[in-house]
């Protein structure tokens, strides 16, 4: 037994106690979900293990009177429409960001940053007045539109550094060999920040999906999210953890997807070679 | 095909100032070397004529219009960058053909095969064009850079340092060759670099920059032979001109403070006697007296070995006259046998020594 050897089992054995600390909440959710009705509120870990709760809530919801695969199909609507929306605007934003220097132009991406810092409380009552009354209450375009407040600062802010550590003389030498400002920005620039479109349009969209506010507040059946949908199973005769813990569960698929698939986007290094170091 | 003219560029960084009012001509069809110490604003002026540097202040005029709001890719000129600036998700090829496909540039598909391949196989990187920019050596990506400039037609190219990057073997035959490529030599080329071999080898005309400003412009013998200040004349050749600080004394002499170097001024300039000068005479121009008489139209200095170094086949022989230090270049069975502190004679050509005013930034005031 050497030293070196004895850390690695140190490391290892603190990396798993953070494990099951960091993943324990998972697990309850998950015991829970499998719990039927009768032994929910059991106080040992024994139970007869059922999918019912899983049926319940994917079974159109009838039951329940939760119709929960309709907020799903809403997060997915308003999530990826949030984060294609911030990103047709925050991308050229970004770049104008970082490539020019404009008057206020500081000043500007505070103002931006500044919505991130804002408590959400804070203008949530305004916003249901002004939305009730420009018939944006209860739309995907109304969601769509305040979950910019999420999506935009990350996106731009995100995007603005990844343009920053780019050479402008890549640019440069589009200009040069005949290619227009656009073209320059779509043809070069933009292929060599895919793997920072790729995380940040991962972290926008957990966060849209994530968002519990701005849905609670601003919808009520029609354009109703996952997470402010998970919630009705409480009310009632009694609150069924059961249930919304399976919602939970089912509606942490998405993100998951998502990153498994984009993971191998994240890898930087992609503009490696570009200019000389 | 068009000259290029640039009046009073003044481009400043914050507190910095990278141009400071420059004054340049370059003829239609000439090979210019821009040569400079980093940082004298070479890159800055090449980026002005490129469009891609708004000056504050001057105009940029080419083939007589003036270039003032016109953007990079109408102003018709052809970059070469010092970091390459090569698209890193293409291949060697597509970075060639880059221009031979923008909208404002734009051949047949066969055409520009037809014309990168040549120009690769010119700049030796035929093999490598399938290649991606990201799996090739520095050298490799600078022609490939290069050839994305000559493969396209352009009124000018602009080069930054092209040569910097190829190892010393690669770099002296591209230099021989660079000039004979077609392309480059119709086309007006401003060539930007900080090796002085390159740009006497190169420019049909010199301009010296330093700290923003054109300190001389002129053919490479006018730069070497009448250099405008001392700047330009240590800025040519290795090792560099010999500096001697004295002063002009009776009878049209110059004299070092000690009076070790005790020689006619050349060229009988007129200077007032007690006026402090510096004196320059090249290296090469100095020559060892062995025996008798040192030859006509030089003056002799005598002094004492400092130190002696081997160049190859010279040798470079250091000096020490009085206070001062002379080095000079001399075939090296010449200088076999010295020794620190062996005395010798030197003797200088009065004609090739140079004149300089230290109290005018060293401006050249002989001949």
């Amino acid at each position: 037994m050497n030293k070196d050897r004895l850390t690695g089992i140190a490391v290892n054995a603190g990396l798993v106690v953070y494990f099951v600390f960091a993943l324990f909440p998972v697990a309850w959710m998950l015991i829970l979900s499998l719990k039927p009705d009768n032994q929910l509120f059991n106080t040992y870990f024994s139970f007869s293990p059922t999918l019912d709760s899983y049926r319940t809530v994917l079974g159109g919801g009838e039951v329940e009177g939760v119709p929960f695969v309709r907020f799903f199909v809403n997060s997915l609507v308003v999530s990826i429409g949030a984060v294609a929306l911030s990103l047709l605007i925050g991308l050229p934003a970004a770049y104008a960001a970082a490539r020019w220097k404009f008057r206020g132009s500081e000043n500007l991406m505070f103002t931006l940053l500044s919505f991130r810092f804002a408590p959400e409380l804070t203008v949530i009552i305004p916003l249901f007045v002004l939305y009730q009354q420009l018939g944006l209450f209860d739309t995907y375009v109304g969601v769509i539109w305040v979950l910019q407040l999420v999506t935009m600062p990350l996106i731009v802010w995100i995007m603005r550094s990844y343009f920053t550590d780019l050479s402008p003389e890549l640019e440069q030498a589009a200009l040069l060999d005949g290619y227009s400002r656009t073209r320059a920005f779509v043809k070069i620039a933009l292929p060599l920040v895919k793997p920072g479109i790729a995380a940040v349009s991962l972290l926008a969209f957990i966060f849209a999906w994530n968002n519990f506010v701005f849905p609670l507040i601003l919808t009520s059946s029609n354009a109703q999210t996952v997470t402010v949908g998970a919630l009705s199973f409480l009310g009632g005769d009694r609150p069924k953890y059961n249930l919304t813990a399976a919602a939970a569960l089912v509606s942490a698929v998405p993100p998951l997807v998502l990153a498994l698939t984009i993971q191998r986007y994240l890898v930087r290094g992609l503009s490696f070679g570009a200019v000389k170091s | 095909m068009a000259e290029i003219v640039l009046k009073g560029l003044r481009k400043t960084y914050g507190k910095v100032t990278a141009l400071d009012g420059v004054d340049l001509e370059l003829r239609d069809g000439e090979f210019f070397c821009l040569l400079g110490p980093s940082g004298a604003g070479k890159t800055t002026t090449l980026k002005a004529v490129a469009g891609l540097e708004q000056p504050d202040e001057g105009r940029v005029e080419i083939g007589g219009v003036d270039m003032d709001g016109v953007e990079p890719y109408d102003r018709r000129v052809a970059m070469c960058f010092e970091s390459y600036a090569l698209y890193p998700h293409y291949s060697a090829y597509d970075n060639m053909a880059s221009p031979l496909r923008s909208p404002r540039y734009k051949v047949p598909a066969d055409e520009a095969a037809r014309r990168v391949g040549r120009i690769a196989e010119l700049l030796g990187i035929s093999h490598l064009l399938d290649r991606n920019v990201g799996e090739l050596s520095n050298g490799q990506r600078q022609r490939v850079a290069l050839g994305r400039v000559l493969v396209r037609p352009a009124d000018a190219f602009l080069l930054d340092e092209p040569l910097s990057h190829l190892d010393a073997k690669l770099r002296q035959s591209m230099r021989a060759e660079l000039k004979t490529i077609g392309a480059v030599e119709r086309t007006t080329t401003l060539y930007v670099t900080h090796d002085y071999v390159e740009a006497l080898g190169l420019g049909d005309r010199i301009g010296v920059l330093r700290e923003g400003r054109i300190v001389q412009v002129g053919t490479r013998e006018e730069i070497w032979d009448r250099p405008a200040d001392t700047f330009v004349a240590e800025s040519f050749g290795k090792p560099r001109v010999n500096l001697v600080a004295g002063a002009a004394a009776e009878g049209g002499r110059f004299r070092t403070p000690d009076g070790e170097i005790d020689i006619p001024l050349p060229g009988g300039a007129a200077v007032p006697p007690g006026r402090d000068l510096v004196l320059g005479v090249r290296p090469r121009d100095v020559m060892l007296v062995r025996d008798g008489r040192p030859a006509d139209g030089t003056a002799e200095l005598r002094g004492r070995v400092y130190v002696t170094e081997i160049l190859g086949r010279h040798s470079e022989v250091t000096v020490s006259v009085g206070e001062s230090r002379v080095s000079l270049v001399v075939p090296r069975e010449d200088a076999a046998g010295l020794g620190r502190e062996d005395e010798v004679r030197l003797a200088v050509p009065t004609a090739r020594l140079l004149l300089f005013d230290p109290a005018d930034g060293g401006r050249r005031i002989a001949p």
